[in-house]
């Protein structure tokens, strides 16, 4: 089924999806805009090209309590964090951020040990896709075959009309879950048709493309070249790539204590981070930035290919628009390639 | 109940940790809201360590050294001066009241003067209530 | 802009065709014009990567610290720029000798984020390198705000107001590091934030472990910032912590009559004491 409202009751939108559960939106953040919890509907904003990070803090957050524990005389209490989440709905996610969790999912519950603080959230969510209307230079989402309003992977599928949001049913989850909104109307069968000539236009609205033809093989047979030191020569070190990312997805567990009151948590952490591999030994084998530059490229484009069959990039552009020194992804891998 | 401030003291050994004995074995009264640590010279004061007793919820910071001129180590405290000046407006810049930290010299001899000065402090932290800024949210599984 | 684009790469090849450096640290093409990206030139045929343009922001003296002690280094900086490299040697992390300096007096420098014109409000007021051997273009004018006019609102507000300000900015810190990694000055291994004993800050973002580690920075950096605002614009979530720095560097100068970086015979105003300093700045 095919929905609609007024493109000025974004806020409507918003208090009728806050019904149905939590609801995490695109919000302003400062200067910048991210998906955060929305407790005010006049928050929401989906006024934007992307958000500055991406939505997988929805189903992995920055920090994520596992065990609470309080330190008393008799020793450690302990109380287990419940994994009940209640229905949540995230609106706005772009196709490749709705295709970053599809990449995610084969690591976090694709088999073998299932990640149930990933996996609960992840079942509990109805995902609100939204179409791009334009491409932005950074992006290469088109290298993985995902279209600027492709609909897969979304349970309900917005488009941004001229006058309105059109919010199509994808998944029964999907469907059921409109059918149940309060304040928007049906869609014509105008309406219908302007929403398949869109997805039908956005196949024509294509980013740049990475050449990934045989890139697992290559980067094997290049681990060893120099390349790597001219190509992480610029790079900080910084962890913003990976920080703003949809699907770098390393974390460090660590212990929070204060006054004998703490949690064992998940913390995101990052490869780029000059202690990311430094043992209790004292000895650290990733010791330069080359190392470590080579490590996320590998990880992205050949081990994670290798072990789960797709690619951990889905070509957001983030990391590209948020490096400090301007590192382009595409460039390095494209150096790699071109390496006799 | 009234509101006790936590005050955490900071004393050089040679002069006002020694100062504060004297005020003691001379059984001058002052309020006991004060916990002091005794470091060997003002110089050795991490600025880290007042920005992290402020988040632990102390709700004064009173550091205490020789006089400048004194140091038992020469110099120490001409350095310190400079480093707990230049915390203080980092502290005063970021919101906190700039009350809540302190700096005196006070010398071995000085017993009368030590005891005054922390009633005068724990007073003036009493007026100002608890510090909530810097301070960590308790309660809120750490 | 296109004169020191073209002397620069003149300056870099000669340099290196001449043996008299090992590398050159300077601006290359990125992925476009507004993106131009650090780069290090090792042979003369690299030079012809060099470019110079108003979106060069990064500041090089970030990278002196990658190559071992008597490397010959020849490095490409602007004004602030010029001040790192003052204060490295200062505290004798590079050898004066060792280097080429290749001033580059930068008038109309723009964010590349925004497209604005980089002013005093968030970089130094010093457009002209202070410290070089060969000076790249003609002298630029000097703004006539000074630096610190910015801290105008924030000084005018009461303690409550700071903090109100403070605390919202720290609460969207991630804890990326983006700022200490962009810094030349934040060359510690390991830095305090990333040990475990004493554990000064927690690893997660808590708006108390951000004021941890950025209130411990800012005093770090006291009398070595020299106010490049590059912490900034390396900053994701855009916190304004060129604000800070500012004021600190403020205070320094105003406490004790130096500015960070101007001088090598010089010595930073925190390893240093004066008899007369008045006691009245610990009010």
């Amino acid at each position: 089924m095919l929905k609609k409202i007024g493109l000025e009751k974004r806020e409507t939108l918003a208090s009728a999806l806050m019904e149905k559960g939590e609801l995490f939106a695109p919000a302003a953040d400062g200067a910048v805009v991210n998906f955060r919890r929305i407790d005010n509907p006049g928050d929401v904003t989906l006024d934007f090209y992307n958000t500055l990070q991406s939505p997988k803090s929805v189903f992995f957050p920055q920090t994520d309590d596992m065990v609470r524990y309080r330190l008393t005389h008799e020793g450690v209490e302990t109380e287990e964090v419940p994994l009940d989440f209640e229905p949540r709905i995230i609106l706005g996610v772009r196709p490749c951020d709705v295709r970053s969790f599809e990449v995610m999912d084969r690591l976090f519950a694709g088999g073998g040990i299932v990640d149930p603080y990933w996996e609960k959230r992840r079942k509990s969510a109805t995902v609100i896709g939204y179409a791009f209307d334009e491409v932005n230079p950074a992006d290469f989402y088109t290298t993985f075959g995902i279209d600027a309003a492709d609909p897969t992977g979304s349970d309900i599928f917005m488009v941004k009309g001229k006058a309105a949001f059109l919010l199509k049913g994808i998944t029964e989850k999907g469907d059921k879950l409109l059918d149940s909104l309060q304040g928007l109307e049906d869609a014509s069968a105008q309406d219908e048709k302007y929403f398949e000539g869109r997805l039908t236009e956005a196949s024509k609205l294509t980013t740049r493309i990475l050449a990934t033809e045989g890139v697992v093989e290559k980067l094997e047979e290049v681990f060893e070249d120099p390349y790597w030191t001219t190509a992480a020569a610029p790079c900080l070190n910084c962890g913003v790539c990976t920080f703003v990312c949809p699907t770098c997805h390393c974390f460090d567990v660590q212990d929070e204590t204060l006054f004998g009151r703490g949690a064992r948590r998940r913390i995101w952490d990052s490869c780029m981070f000059t202690d990311f591999t430094l043992h209790t030994s004292g000895h650290n084998p990733r010791t330069n930035r080359s190392q470590r530059l080579r490590q996320r490229i590998n990880h992205k484009f050949s081990y994670y290919v290798t072990n789960f069959d797709v690619f951990s990039c889905v070509g957001c552009g983030r990391c590209v628009r948020s490096c400090p020194v301007h590192i382009d992804i595409v460039a390095v891998v494209e150096g790699a390639m071109a390496l006799p | 109940m009234e509101f006790e401030p936590k005050i955490l003291g900071i004393a050089c050994n040679w002069c006002t940790y020694t100062g504060a004995d004297l005020a003691g074995t001379t059984r001058i009264q002052y309020p006991h809201n004060i916990r002091v640590a005794r470091v060997m010279c003002s110089s050795r004061i991490n600025p880290s360590f007042i920005f992290r007793a402020f988040e632990l919820g102390a709700d004064g910071v009173l550091v205490g050294g020789c006089h400048p001129g004194d140091c038992h180590y020469s110099t120490g405290n001409y350095y310190a001066r400079r480093k707990l000046a230049v915390t203080k407006k980092i502290l005063e810049f970021a919101g906190l009241e700039p009350e809540r930290f302190r700096v005196e010299w006070i010398s071995a001899s000085e017993g009368i003067r030590y005891a005054d000065i922390v009633k005068e402090f724990t007073e003036e932290i009493r007026a100002l209530g608890p510090q909530t800024r810097l301070a960590v949210k308790r309660g809120v599984g750490a | 802009m296109k004169q020191i684009d073209a002397r620069l790469r003149e300056e870099a090849k000669r340099l290196l065709e001449a043996g008299e450096v090992e590398v050159v640290l300077a601006y290359g093409k990125g992925y476009d014009d507004r993106h131009p990206m650090p780069y290090a030139a090792k042979t003369p045929a690299d030079t012809e990567r060099i470019v110079f343009n108003e979106y060069c922001t990064h500041n090089m003296a970030r990278y002196l610290m990658d190559y071992s002690p008597g490397t010959r280094i020849a490095i490409a900086v602007k004004g602030c720029d010029s001040r790192a490299v003052v204060v490295l040697i200062q505290e004798e992390k590079i050898r004066r000798e060792d280097l080429v300096i290749l001033g580059i007096p930068a008038a109309g420098m723009k964010d590349p984020r925004t497209d604005r014109v980089i002013d005093a409000s968030t970089t130094s007021a010093t457009p002209n390198p202070v410290l070089y051997d060969i000076l790249l273009g003609g002298e630029a004018t000097t703004s006539e705000t000074s630096s610190y006019d910015v801290l105008g609102e924030l000084e005018g507000m009461n303690g409550e107001e700071r903090w109100a300000f403070w605390s919202e900015e720290m609460s969207r810190c991630i804890r990326c590091y983006a700022c200490r990694k962009a810094c030349p000055m934040c060359y510690c291994d390991p830095c305090f934030v990333d040990q475990a004993e004493p554990r000064w800050a927690d690893k997660s973002p808590s708006l108390e472990s951000n004021l941890m580690f950025h209130l411990t920075r800012f005093y770090h950096l006291a009398g070595r910032c020299i106010d490049c605002g590059e912490c900034s614009r390396a900053c994701p979530m855009e916190i304004p912590l060129y604000l800070f720095h500012k004021k600190v560097a403020k205070e320094c100068e105003e406490m004790f009559g130096q500015a960070a970086g101007m001088s090598v015979e010089d010595k930073p105003v925190m390893v240093d004491f004066r008899v007369e300093d008045a006691d009245e700045i610990l009010l």
